[in-house]
């Protein structure tokens, strides 16, 4: 069984150590919360997310395609693969989009695609980072508001901004695993080899050990991109990013929580006139969400075709 | 009527809020962040005590001379400033062991390393004098007085402003218009002593020991008015 879950497994426990920073890497990065705090914190959170709220997600991705065993497991592979890939690359990945890719390449050869479900997953990546900047130029007003309101001395603004950031990163560790456990083990579902609340278990346990083990790095560097940011704003923008991905939960569509924080990132910038991210970074993001899927997708039809080839003697 | 009530009420919140605030945030989860304000004002209150001590010597300087009761005070401000050092050093280390957020840090830092600058000149001015033996004109001691008062003043409203910071009072940007007009007033007042100075006839040498003796008192003036700025843009800062 272990065998079969293992390229969900790698994927969940990638998704976890890349992942996590969104959500606690300003905190951490910036020593505001020592990292083993930061790191159960997020793991706790996550599984609690993935049991609550992981249903929808997993049924949408179960349900764009039928699979196999084999073909589940070939999917996870397949999308485990991108995942490191277009990491080595240096290019923005989305687990989400490796997920659907390698699916949708299993789709073709099964010559089965949930079209209307699929209709459904293109138009939320595309409103990811979009909904990442209305949510976080809304979060802003609303928040700078209340914020100037309460007029608040040095200390005590210090740890209001302290608390607050880590309520978000704790609601944006839930969103986490609610959104994205789906992308670990909905394929298995399809597949009948998991039932719902086994794979959201196994799936918030894998992202949870990769935030645990590895996210420590990818924390501080990404990170650092947050603590740029004025603490307020990095405050808007983890917040931003958590209700974002949480809507997408509702909705039942997993989406890339590093696309969300840049679309917040951009909508920070324009409450605030100036510019936050650069013209390569979205460009990095077009590149990411043609090249992932189709190298998923093509990486799954290989590996299927690869399955079927048998040693044939020599007459 | 309705509007005092409300303004009542806001009032109330707001103290139930503080007092909530200070028992729950500060007593159980935030020790380091109380031990930070409490650092600060030691560190204010000992540069009211380096303060006081200049005030008293220097009346004491320019009314007798140079004497052993000074000299005295010349210690006194000496310690009272190594202890200053001391306090800025422990708040330093509290910083590196993670009390407020990186930000809040190099400000606090920053706020403290300015206003460090201040007991430093008061030093600088209490040395010379002691070092260089030096005597000061009858003519020139009112308008020296006069500068010493503004000066001192100057300081004495850096630390109210601190204190308003810290307790997100009001007013900060009124103590910066008084603090920057007292300096302009020290500059023009320095400007008339050195002119005098200048146009007395005295030794060239003693000539050149009261300029720079003026200057140096003239830059702690200076030097409150870029606490006090420093202090406004961190009230501003705390507004987004």
């Amino acid at each position: 069984m272990m065998l079969s879950l293992s390229g969900a497994l790698y994927l969940g426990w990638s998704l976890g150590a890349n992942d996590a920073s969104n959500v606690f890497g300003s905190a951490v990065a910036s020593r505001m919360l020592k990292f083993r705090t930061a790191a159960i914190l997020a793991s706790a959170c996550v599984i609690l997310g993935a049991l609550l709220e992981g249903q929808a997600g997993i049924e949408t991705l179960k349900g764009l395609t039928q699979f196999t065993l084999k073909q589940a497991v070939v999917s996870s592979v397949a999308a485990a693969v991108t995942v490191t890939i277009m990491t080595f690359l240096g290019l923005p990945v989305s687990a989400s989009q490796a997920v659907v890719g390698a699916i949708l390449g299993i789709g073709f050869i099964n010559r089965h695609v949930n079209i209307a479900g699929l209709g459904k997953v293109l138009v939320c990546w595309f409103g990811t980072p979009v909904g990442g900047m209305i949510m976080a130029i809304i979060a802003y007003k609303i928040l700078a508001y209340i914020y100037n309101r309460i007029s608040l001395d040095l200390v005590e603004s210090d740890i209001l901004l302290r608390l607050s950031l880590v309520a978000a990163g704790s609601y944006g560790s839930y969103a986490l695993g609610a959104n994205n456990v789906a992308n670990v083990t909905a394929v298995f579902v399809g597949a009948g080899y998991l039932n719902v609340p086994a794979a959201a278990l196994v799936g918030g346990l894998s992202i949870g050990l990769g935030i645990l083990t590895f996210s420590r790095r990818v924390m501080e560097t990404v990170g650092r991109r947050l603590v740029r940011l004025d603490p307020f704003s990095a405050l808007v923008v983890v917040l931003a990013e958590a209700i974002t991905v949480h809507i997408y939960t509702a909705i039942g569509v997993p989406v890339s929580t590093s696309q969300a924080v840049i679309g917040a990132i951009l909508g920070v910038g324009i409450v605030k006139g100036i510019s936050t991210v650069s013209t390569r970074t979205l460009s990095n993001i077009l590149v990411g969400w043609f090249f992932t899927p189709l190298l998923a997708g093509f990486i799954a039809v290989a590996l299927i075709f690869a399955s079927h080839l048998r040693y044939v003697p020599a007459p | 009527m309705s509007q005092d009530a409300a303004q009542t009420r806001e009032k109330l919140a707001r103290s139930l809020f503080r007092g909530l605030f200070e028992v729950v945030m500060l007593n159980f989860l935030f020790k380091k962040e109380r031990l930070l304000r409490s650092l600060i004002y030691s560190y204010l209150e000992n540069l009211g005590t380096v303060m006081n001590h200049f005030s008293i010597a220097m009346d004491l300087f320019l009314e007798k001379g140079l004497s052993d009761e000074f000299d005295f005070l010349v210690e006194r401000t000496h310690k009272s400033e190594s202890m200053a050092d001391d306090i800025r050093e422990e708040v330093n280390l509290l910083m590196y062991r993670k009390a407020l957020i990186p930000e809040s840090r190099e400000d606090v830092m920053r706020l403290l390393e300015t206003i460090d600058e201040i007991p430093r000149s008061v030093e600088l001015v209490l040395y010379m004098i002691q070092t260089q033996k030096l005597l000061v004109p009858e003519f020139l001691v009112l308008d020296i007085k006069e500068l010493l008062r503004l000066s001192i003043e100057c300081c004495d409203l850096v630390v109210k402003q601190i204190d308003l910071m810290l307790n997100k009072q009001e007013g900060i940007r009124a103590l910066l218009a008084t603090v920057d007009h007292n300096e302009s007033h020290c500059d023009h007042v320095e400007r008339r002593i050195i002119t005098k100075v200048f146009d007395a006839d005295l030794d060239p040498f003693l000539k050149l020991q009261l300029k720079e003796m003026v200057v140096y008192i003239g830059e702690i003036s200076d030097q409150a008015d870029r606490v006090s700025k420093r202090v406004n843009i961190m009230a501003a800062k705390r507004r987004v």
